[in-house]
């Protein structure tokens, strides 16, 4: 994980045309237990950042992602990727909760047991 | 829109009774020891699906700790999916360590290394000479009944009829359409303090959506003008269930979903058997498969609700759909798993909480109203279950 983010922050990290959203690069998690720790520990305010600077670019990731096959996606398409479904993550707080854990939610940790 | 209709399957269904259901099955460990030998030992229990196991030799295993069981489900070499106790013939060894492997050549124990082929025949003994009357042919691995149904691979210890005579007229219901296309994605595991019924009933009933699930999932199906839940369809077949619901046609979707429902619009390769937007089917008894009826591709939950002790439960879920093809369809995928995963999160939160309830003997019964008939419908099967196999 740290050699993924050291790559993560140089620049060149994401396909040109998403240059902006470089300074969202921390939300690039390879797996869902991470995004789902990521969703729970940030702010609201963080989420609703994150959220807003990826929906408006949405289409535009997706036509750009749809070029490669899934599995043989590009460095750089993998990190936009991987933000684009912490986006889900993310949405379900943003949109639903109105605040970073679900409410009335119960050790969700424990849906990923032995991670 | 709404529906302003009260105890309607009470009246299509004037059989079954309204009266409360006692709730000493979840609590009382003589109860789940007869569960054990009356109702597991003797059902049609599903393990998995075909598409965990596609190529000849591939195998999986699966602990059935209600069973005292180890199983090894191993696709041979002529292609038949089949099963086996996991342990071998010499003194009783697991033959299978892994979860899921591949069957190149002879499945070799590890302690005095005999060998079986992928249909079970025991191929190989070291130092056979040594041994006593023994004859190989009589000495492959012990089988268990196994079936297939739509993909979805059921046991059974004990069967006293076949898994389509069991399943009944679900077998009509659930056409075959669609289901060769479902392909297991993600698993989640979720190991509870709760007796396996509190944790099943409590997916098995509409009622609780429009409160457990008001911030998830507002307005999103058909209520009465008051806001109360309730369901398209209810229909029993036999031992099994099936309660359908419908989408409010006015429902709005919020952004990033109505965005996956705009992204992901290639062809269908899925259309699963559905008459309704949502169908939630339970198979007696500890099987639960969902359809959702989604733009591009349907898909399919499953829980297994697998008993450990009376207040032990090991809640599997799996999420089946065709693999993706391209990034909209991940995305969109992904985003149906990441819903569901915190619904079930939202869900957990009545499992372990009731069973302390039930536990405390505060109440002695469970009060059903008419959106919980499936409930009942389980109970219901389950008391006679139990009484027929009583002293058997
Ligand atoms: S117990 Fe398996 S070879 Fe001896
Ligand atoms: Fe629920």
């Amino acid at each position: 994980m740290a050699g993924e983010n050291s790559i993560a922050k140089a620049s060149g990290a994401l396909p040109e045309p998403f240059k902006d959203l470089e300074p969202f690069l921390h939300w690039a998690l390879p797996s869902e237990p991470e995004r789902m720790a990521a969703r729970e520990t940030s702010t609201i305010e963080e989420l609703q950042v994150f959220y807003d600077a990826m929906l408006r670019r949405m289409p535009a990731i997706v036509e750009y992602l749809n070029r490669f096959p899934l599995d043989r996606m590009p460095v750089e398409a993998q990190r936009l990727l991987n933000m684009a479904l912490a986006l889900n993550e993310v949405s379900i707080a943003v949109e639903r909760y109105r605040q970073p854990r679900v409410i009335n939610g119960r050790e969700r940790e424990r849906f990923f047991p032995g991670r | 829109m709404s529906v302003d209709v009260y105890k309607r399957w009470a009246q299509r269904y004037p059989n079954m009774s309204t009266a409360p259901v006692p709730a000493d099955s979840c609590i009382l460990p003589e109860y789940f020891a007869l569960e054990r030998e009356r109702i597991f030992r003797r059902s049609w229990l599903c393990v998995g699906n075909v598409c965990e196991i596609p190529e000849r030799g591939d195998y999986i295993v699966r602990e059935v700790a209600i069973c005292d069981a180890n199983i090894l489900i191993i696709r041979g070499n002529d292609g038949v999916v089949r099963g086996f106790h996991n342990v071998c013939s010499h003194r009783g060894n697991t033959l299978a360590w892994d979860a899921k492997g591949k069957c190149r050549g002879y499945l070799t124990c590890n302690f005095h290394s005999w060998g079986y082929d992928s249909a079970g025949q025991l191929k190989w003994i070291p130092d056979e000479a040594n041994f006593f009357d023994l004859d190989k042919r009589q000495l492959g691995l012990t089988p268990v009944a196994t079936d297939v149904f739509r993909g979805f691979i059921f046991i059974n210890f004990a069967p006293e009829q076949t898994l389509t005579e069991y399943l009944e007229g679900v077998t009509e219901r659930m056409k075959p359409e669609g289901f060769d296309q479902l392909r297991l994605q993600r698993m989640y595991r979720f190991e509870e303090r709760s007796n396996w019924k509190v944790s099943m009933d409590a997916q098995n009933e509409g009622y609780h959506v429009v409160s457990q699930h008001r911030y998830l999932m507002p307005k999103l199906f058909v209520t009465t003008g008051e806001g109360c839940f309730r369901s398209a369809e209810m229909t029993f077949f036999g031992r099994h269930s099936v309660s359908g619901s419908s989408i409010s046609p006015d429902y709005k979707p919020f952004p990033v979903e109505g965005l996956m429902f705009q992204i992901d619009n290639g062809p269908s390769r899925c259309r699963l058997p559905m008459q309704h937007s949502f169908e939630f089917h339970l198979i007696f008894p500890n099987f639960a498969m969902l359809f959702f009826r989604y733009p591009t591709n349907d898909f399919c939950i499953t829980h297994n609700f697998w008993p450990i002790a009376v207040d032990r439960t090991m809640w599997e879920i799996r999420f089946y759909a065709p693999d993706p093809l391209n990034a909209a369809e991940l995305l969109s995928q992904d985003f149906m798993q990441v819903f569901n995963r915190v619904v079930f999160d939202e869900d957990a939160s009545a499992h372990e909480t009731v069973q302390a309830g039930l536990e405390s003997r505060a109440k002695k019964f469970l009060l059903l109203q008419d959106e919980e008939i499936a409930i009942r419908h389980f109970h219901d099967v389950l008391d006679a279950e139990m009484a027929t196999h009583n002293g058997r």
